[in-house]
């Protein structure tokens, strides 16, 4: 009943900011429901997608992430009434800065999905890896970010082998 | 025309109406001036007003510093249109109320990009390129201005002064990067694009969080994009164009590019000029049902 495994050389890491009364729940239940997705996505969980600071963003790519996924509730379901509305109108300003600093918006996703849409979250998840897969690893962006102590702890225990 | 405005500061001073004028005084060269914050009325003559007077004063304005903390009820500034928007973003955004502050508008036929251009006179090799496309040469909110206030329009929508930005953005993806990699290569962390800025309101500024610490603080490459995304996101739908932050950078860094950028995109969606109204909201803190969303999945 499972999908073929395939073996890639490359597996990106995703990270995924969901609101917990939405995409959370859809996600939840594509786990309860025996649905295989990528398993390259790391979710965290905020109270609501207006919750998804642009800032979060930044630091998952700084911290090496391949892409980023944003997810909440569909407008007009959301649990604070407008959290999603503030979220929307952020993310359309915030993929135009990263347009404008020259990082690829492909490598993030704006979807809304409900708590009953688990097959929609399955899909998204997996058509959202495989893009990330086929742009690669963030090269831009990870090489002038690489933490120089984590590059002193490597070069220390190098040395030390 | 600095008559006027030393004869009406000298006028709110001996009145008692106002505790301070805030206003341009000759600075250390003939190129530079310096700000002034004038307290007694014998002083007024000290003010100036020309296309030397680069420097944005809305930031003595900002409750940021310790200026707002001296107990002055009330400040009348010397503003110049650039700056009067600043003030009414400023209010707009509550961080400041229209009766705390005695707006001494100024005619102004455009300044100077930077001090050591300056030859004398105001001409197309050295002024700022905010000044190209201005429309509050003539101020729209003010108190006092000398002489009579012809009508202007301003409904026009917001344009991108430097010629840069267009060309930024007809580059390919990877270019525009490496424009912007060889550029912060010299950026070191400074913050003086968050000191000069007449927005930045936070008494605490994310930069100097420690728990956690969201931007890191050393001068290495780890953390400048960070930190120049960080800038600019919070200044989306708010930055005025005053342009100090690329004129206060110590390695002429052209931050501002990000901001007239998000200026065209707030005005291609939402239709908003900041610095125009006293009380609309800006766009990220607002929102309508019909929103654009044709980049949601």
């Amino acid at each position: 009943m499972g999908k073929k495994i395939e073996i890639h050389d490359f597996e990106p890491k995703i990270m995924a900011f969901v609101c917990k009364w939405c995409t959370y729940s859809g996600a939840d239940l594509a786990g309860t429901s025996r649905m295989d997705y990528s398993p390259n996505v790391r979710m965290i969980r905020l109270p609501c997608s207006g919750r998804i600071d642009p800032q979060f963003m930044i630091k998952a790519f700084e911290q090496g992430a391949d892409g980023v996924f944003v997810s909440g509730c569909h407008p007009g379901d959301c649990h604070y009434n407008e959290g999603n509305y503030y979220a929307r109108r952020r993310n359309t300003t915030f993929r135009q800065l990263l347009d404008f600093n020259g990082i690829d918006i492909e490598r993030i996703e704006f979807s809304w999905i409900s708590a009953a849409e688990a097959i929609k979250w399955t899909e998204v998840i997996d058509a959202f890896t495989d893009k990330v897969r086929e742009l690669g690893r963030h090269p831009q962006y990870n090489d002038d970010i690489v933490d120089p102590y984590a590059q002193f702890l490597v070069q220390k225990k190098q040395e030390s082998a | 025309m600095i008559e006027e405005i030393r004869n009406q500061a000298r006028q709110l001073l001996e009145n008692g109406e106002v505790d301070v004028v805030i206003g341009y005084a000759e600075g250390s060269d003939p190129s530079r001036t310096t700000p002034i914050f004038v307290r007694k009325a014998e002083d007024v003559e000290k003010l100036i007003y020309d296309s030397r007077c680069i420097n944005s004063l809305p930031i003595y304005l900002n409750k940021r510093h310790e200026y707002t903390r001296k107990g002055w009820k009330k400040s009348a500034i010397i503003g110049k249109g650039c700056d009067i928007r600043a003030i009414v973003q400023l209010i707009a955004e509550n961080q400041l109320k229209r009766d705390e502050v005695y707006i001494l508008g100024v005619p102004c036929e455009g300044v100077v990009s930077h001090p050591d251009k300056w030859d004398g006179s105001l001409h197309d090799g050295n002024r700022a390129s905010k000044c190209t496309g201005c429309d509050v040469m003539t101020p729209h909110e003010t108190d006092f201005f000398p002489g009579e206030k012809p009508e202007v329009d301003r409904s026009k929508p917001y344009e991108v002064t430097s010629p840069k930005v267009a060309n930024l953005m007809e580059l390919e993806l990877d270019k525009r990067f490496a424009f912007w990699r060889t550029d912060f290569d010299r950026c070191f962390k400074c913050y003086a694009c968050r000191e000069v800025c007449p927005h930045c309101s936070c008494n605490v500024c994310i930069t100097d969080e420690t728990t956690p610490s969201w931007i890191d603080p050393a001068a290495h490459k780890k953390g400048i994009f960070s930190w120049h995304l960080t800038r600019a996101m919070h200044l989306v739908g708010r930055c005025t164009g005053c342009g100090e932050c690329t004129r206060a950078c110590p390695m002429d860094i052209q931050v501002d590019l990000f901001n007239q950028r998000m200026k065209e995109v707030v005005q291609e969606s939402y239709s908003y000029k900041p610095g125009y109204s006293l009380e609309d909201k800006h766009p990220l803190i607002t929102y309508k049902v019909d929103d654009r969303e044709d980049f949601i999945k």
